[in-house]
């Protein structure tokens, strides 16, 4: 009986111990424990450890850029699904889309999320510039965090727009068409830029796949670099805080 | 540690008092009293309610709404009228009429770099609404002016990208007469 006992209670230290390796503070009951947590956390790190109420009163941020982070990270890994099923050729993109919507379970769901998700990022990133125009909270010392944030707008504009041509379907194609039209009334550099972004005269299969690599791999990794920088310089030079 | 966490605290009091005094207080309310709270877990689980209540938003939207798959792209077969995405339809607006150059390239070009110029440009310190008419006024009319031709690219542009009177989203693209 010692014995059972005994190895009952050893398995339950190394438990609490398995646990405590990864929680290290236990629940914050109080604000010592809280701050402890925040501060040791990698996924809490990004925020302060103390803020004023009045910083963080919703009515201020509407959390508009914390939404608009949070769909990159819904598109991330509703994308990620979408990806194990498409392939990005003209022979296979379409009939890959039907696949998604008809056979693959939970294939038009996560496409269907994907889109919307894609539609409501362009709006709350917009939304997100319009609330810290209006409050002014560009001026000094974020002049430079406003600059990154537009980038990232763009940025916003073209993974939304990269994305739009890849279904293959009517829409997309000639979306793209007139959408890279207007590159080309560029003065000299017009027609050389429409080239290099259709890889050809026209869409076509070189296009499909320019559109694809720069929708999965080089947009999203320049968009992700700007964001480090941005939530960086919020830290940094401190919560604008309310009017 | 508790010596430690108190010379964070007061690190972090001194930097914000620096960072108060480059935002010129008389232009900022100072909220130097405002109620200091831990971010962990209040502030954390707001963030938190937004973002399940974003993703109750889209799941439900996405169960009863089916993102659009047309027939598949034909290169030969052009839709009329044919559309660039919602986001850049003002754009094509512009493009119907004015001229090209003026339209697809300056016009975009000098928009993007006015506002990362707009810190610069905005010389009144002053963060209140009552202080700042000029630039609230002149940034309304420019988000008005977007939201409108927006909505008249998407909704009022029928065949041709003529004006139509009709909500022209509903209808089915035509190529030619015949459904695409």
């Amino acid at each position: 009986m010692k014995v059972i006992r005994g190895a009952v209670d050893e398995m339950w230290s190394v438990m609490e111990q398995m646990v405590g390796s990864v929680f290290r503070h236990g629940l914050p009951l109080t604000d010592k424990i809280a701050a402890r947590t925040a501060l040791t956390n990698f996924v809490l790190h990004i925020h302060p450890v103390r803020v004023r109420r009045s910083w963080i009163r919703m009515s201020y941020t509407l959390c508009l850029g914390g939404l608009s982070f949070f769909l990159f990270i819904v598109l991330t890994v509703t994308g990620l699904y979408l990806m194990f099923y498409y392939v990005p050729s003209i022979n296979h993109a379409y009939q890959d889309m039907r696949d998604l919507q008809f056979v693959v379970t939970f294939g038009g769901l996560i496409r269907n999320m994907h889109r919307w998700a894609a539609h409501a990022m362009v709006i709350t990133v917009w939304l997100h510039m319009a609330r810290v125009f209006l409050t002014g909270s560009y001026k000094k010392p974020r002049e430079f965090n406003w600059g990154v944030g537009t980038v990232l707008l763009l940025i916003t504009l073209l993974l939304s727009f990269t994305g739009y041509l890849l279904p293959w379907d009517q829409l997309s194609i000639w979306a793209v068409t007139v959408g890279t039209n207007m590159a080309k009334y560029a003065p000299i550099a017009g027609p050389y830029t429409r080239y290099l972004m259709l890889g050809g005269h026209a869409v076509g299969d070189a296009t499909l796949l320019r559109f694809y690599v720069m929708h999965v791999v080089g947009l999203p990794l320049i968009g992700f670099l700007l964001m480090v920088v941005h939530f960086w310089r919020v830290r940094k030079d401190g919560f604008s805080g309310g009017l | 540690m508790a010596t430690e966490a108190r010379d964070r605290i007061a690190a972090r009091d001194r930097v914000e008092a620096r960072r108060r005094q480059a935002e010129a207080p008389s232009t900022v309310r100072d909220d130097s009293d405002d109620e200091m709270i831990v971010s962990f877990p209040e502030f954390i689980f707001k963030e938190f309610i937004a973002a399940v209540a974003m993703t109750v938003f889209l799941v439900l939207v996405s169960i009863f709404l089916q993102a659009p798959l047309l027939g598949q792209a034909n290169p030969g077969v052009t839709p009329n009228p044919s559309k660039a995405p919602w986001y850049f339809l003002g754009l094509q607006e512009l493009l119907s009429r004015f001229p090209p150059l003026m339209a697809g390239v300056a016009f975009p070009t000098f928009v993007i770099v006015l506002m990362i110029l707009v810190p610069f440009l905005d010389r009144n310190p002053s963060r209140r609404p009552s202080e700042r008419k000029v630039a609230i006024i002149l940034f309304g009319l420019y988000m008005v002016i977007v939201v409108a031709l927006v909505i008249i690219g998407t909704f009022f542009r029928g065949h041709e990208f003529i004006w139509n009177w009709g909500w022209v989203l509903g209808s089915p693209q035509t190529c030619g007469g015949a459904a695409c």
